[in-house]
């Protein structure tokens, strides 16, 4: 039998493993592609600048070392927080982070909370009820739904909601000026579009998989065993159902992060407010490669950190889950 | 040997075996791509021909005309065929490497196993939309960069389900009676691994276009594409920087956006598996 703490301590370890590999692919991706950094940084005029001066540029900045001592300066720059300075914005690329991710996480966390609750709703009405109006509706919505690229559905809310119909603001975090109590319902009022939009995308990858794992369950024997013995809907739905879907539904949810922080980069973009969408999407426009690399490295340790509360969820959830790594050993 | 018409009877029983929605969806394909092979004639205007910019509607210009004067009707249909192709090459690039990596490691098993299916987890786990922008920046904006960007990042959900069936598969007895009769690795992964798969693959495969053709999409709408070509998410990114968007010409923006969906869905639909009567798998 594996102890709570001991799952948990391996958890922890496979997480590190593959943090250390994303950054290992953010200090590799660079240096394997075409193309001369010092000219990435610095614009193509660099070439034509003296030799010399390149030299000196190199010496500063450790290129002319061995890739295994450039690997270990980077590796101990990050545990200084230190992601490089972006030319572009001429700051710390760290303090530029620091500064959007509470925006983008003010837009996630929200959506994030709303489209679990409503999904874990609609899913398992949907999959004891197969047939229903609702079912009819929520199922071929929710696939249309997840076709749809991110930046349609949201050019299409603002233009309706906050263009044609002016309910909404057309961007931006809040209007400046305000505090306490005001100041929230002002960000409340701005972000209400935003955080809808994503909350529905949200909804739309999780609904359909959350109502197959209930039709699942409502099958099983154990299920009529319950009705068998004469237990009403709501006691089968409550003590038997849902305690046997929530373990797949918090993998889901984890899962779900990553597709919400893809929605979040478009969907800020669009609403044109700050945070690590247009922080990106500005170091794309001008190929400000430090901060690209930070703002792909936070992006990535978010879900990642996400996953690895759910994974651990999920194993206090759902107690055979931490045997499942032995047994699946002695199946082998 | 195959004749002509047992093609034609193959054909014809695949047809029959689909389901209605699965219909729909090749129909719908069918009829893009014949539309799309035909845009030289079909196309009312050359895509890169200006003109007056920012044109509304008109009987001249169904779809008006984006901020050189190019016919947005003729940008569409000339970006039928691209956008179809860079998703499919995509999603070729990743059901091979996805595939090898999934019977590979299912059909030998042990170490390898262990170590390509690390991988492969440790690789779901990352967002891909980030990944993909850092690789696609470095990298010169063409279509062959975004297929391979696009492919080499996908290939871990088919690797997983693939190496599920072929644990499935290997445990059976005639692949265990190939194996008693002296046939080796090649041979039981060619004869009698992947034809199982086959159903598995087609699904992840068709699954695969879509979400290449949304990932497409993203990366063009971020300005990542190749500039030159004329895809469905380049012309949203044109209709966005250049003010379409801003300005309501939600002529310009909205048909490739819709266009999208409508090809994704298309995809979607064929591969679709209403499993044990009404359970539809994303």
């Amino acid at each position: 039998m594996l102890s709570g703490r001991s799952f948990i301590l391996r958890k922890i370890l496979r997480y590190c493993v593959i943090i250390l590999i994303v950054i290992t692919l953010n200090f590799l991706i660079p240096r394997v592609m075409p193309g001369d950094p010092l000219i990435n940084v610095l614009g193509e005029d660099a070439a034509l600048a003296d030799p010399a001066l390149i030299a000196k540029l190199e010496l500063k900045y450790g290129l002319d070392s061995s890739l295994w001592d450039q690997y270990l300066d980077y590796i101990g720059a990050l545990f200084q927080f230190d992601l490089g300075y972006s030319i572009d914005k001429s700051s710390q690329v760290s303090e530029l982070i620091s500064e959007n991710m509470c925006n983008t996480l003010l837009l996630i966390l929200p959506a994030l909370a709303i489209s679990s609750a409503v999904s874990l709703l609609t899913g398992s009405w949907c999959g004891l009820h197969r047939g229903k109006f609702l079912d009819r509706l929520m199922t071929p919505a929710s696939i249309i739904i997840y076709c749809m690229p991110t930046f349609m559905l949201a050019m299409i809310a603002l233009s309706t909601f906050a263009f044609h119909l002016q309910w909404f603001p057309l961007g931006h975090q809040s209007s400046s000026g305000l505090s306490g109590l005001k100041a929230f319902f002002d960000t409340l009022y701005h972000l209400a579009l935003p955080i809808t939009v994503l909350t529905i995308i949200g909804i739309s990858g999780k609904h359909l998989v959350l109502r197959n794992s209930v039709m699942q369950i409502a099958d099983e024997d154990f299920i009529l065993v319950a009705r068998s013995k004469g237990y009403n809907e709501e006691t089968i739905v409550k003590r038997h159902v849902l305690r046997n879907v929530l373990p797949p539904f918090i993998a889901m949810v984890a899962l779900n992060v990553g597709l919400l922080v893809e929605g979040a980069v478009i969907i800020e973009i669009i609403f044109s407010l700050n945070g690590m969408g247009t922080l990106l999407y500005d170091a794309v426009m001008y190929r400000d490669y430090p901060l690209i690399q930070g703002c792909f490295l936070v992006l990535t340790f978010t879900v990642l950190i996400s996953n690895l509360v759910a994974d651990i969820l999920y194993g206090l959830a759902d107690p055979r889950i931490r045997d499942s790594a032995r047994c699946s050993e002695e199946i082998r | 040997m195959r004749t002509w018409k047992g093609i034609c009877a193959y054909i014809v029983r695949t047809w029959r075996g689909l389901e209605t929605y699965q219909k729909a969806g090749v129909f719908i394909l069918l009829l893009l791509i014949t539309i799309g092979s035909l845009a030289p004639w079909i196309a009312p205007y050359d895509p890169l021909q200006t003109g007056t910019p920012f044109q509304s509607p008109s009987f001249t210009h169904p779809f008006g005309t984006d901020n050189l004067g190019q016919d947005n009707l003729s940008r569409l249909i000339y970006g039928i065929m691209n956008t179809i192709k860079i998703a499919f090459v995509a999603a070729l690039v990743s059901l091979a490497i996805g595939v090898s990596v999934g019977v590979y490691s299912g059909y030998y098993r042990g170490w390898r196993e262990d170590a390509l299916m690390g991988v492969t987890d440790l690789f779901l786990l990352i967002p891909s939309l980030p990944l993909m922008i850092l690789m696609a920046s470095y990298l010169e904006p063409s279509e062959w960069n975004i297929v391979l960007v696009i492919g080499f990042l996908w290939w871990c959900p088919t690797a997983r389900v693939v190496h599920a069936r072929a644990l499935q598969v290997r445990n059976q007895g005639y692949v265990r009676s190939a194996l008693a009769l002296g046939y080796g690795g090649p041979y039981i992964i060619w004869h009698h691994i992947l034809p199982n798969c086959k159903q598995v693959i087609i699904a992840k495969f068709t699954m695969g276009v879509a979400l290449a053709m949304l990932a497409e999409a993203s990366l063009s709408f971020l300005g990542l594409g190749d500039p030159l070509s004329i895809t469905w998410g380049s012309m949203v990114n044109l209709a966005y920087s250049c003010g379409g968007f801003a300005n309501d010409l939600w002529w310009w923006y909205l048909p490739p956006c819709i266009m999208i969906t409508l090809t994704a869905a298309a995809f979607f639909m064929v591969g679709g598996r209403k499993n044990e009567g009404r359970r539809w798998q994303i």
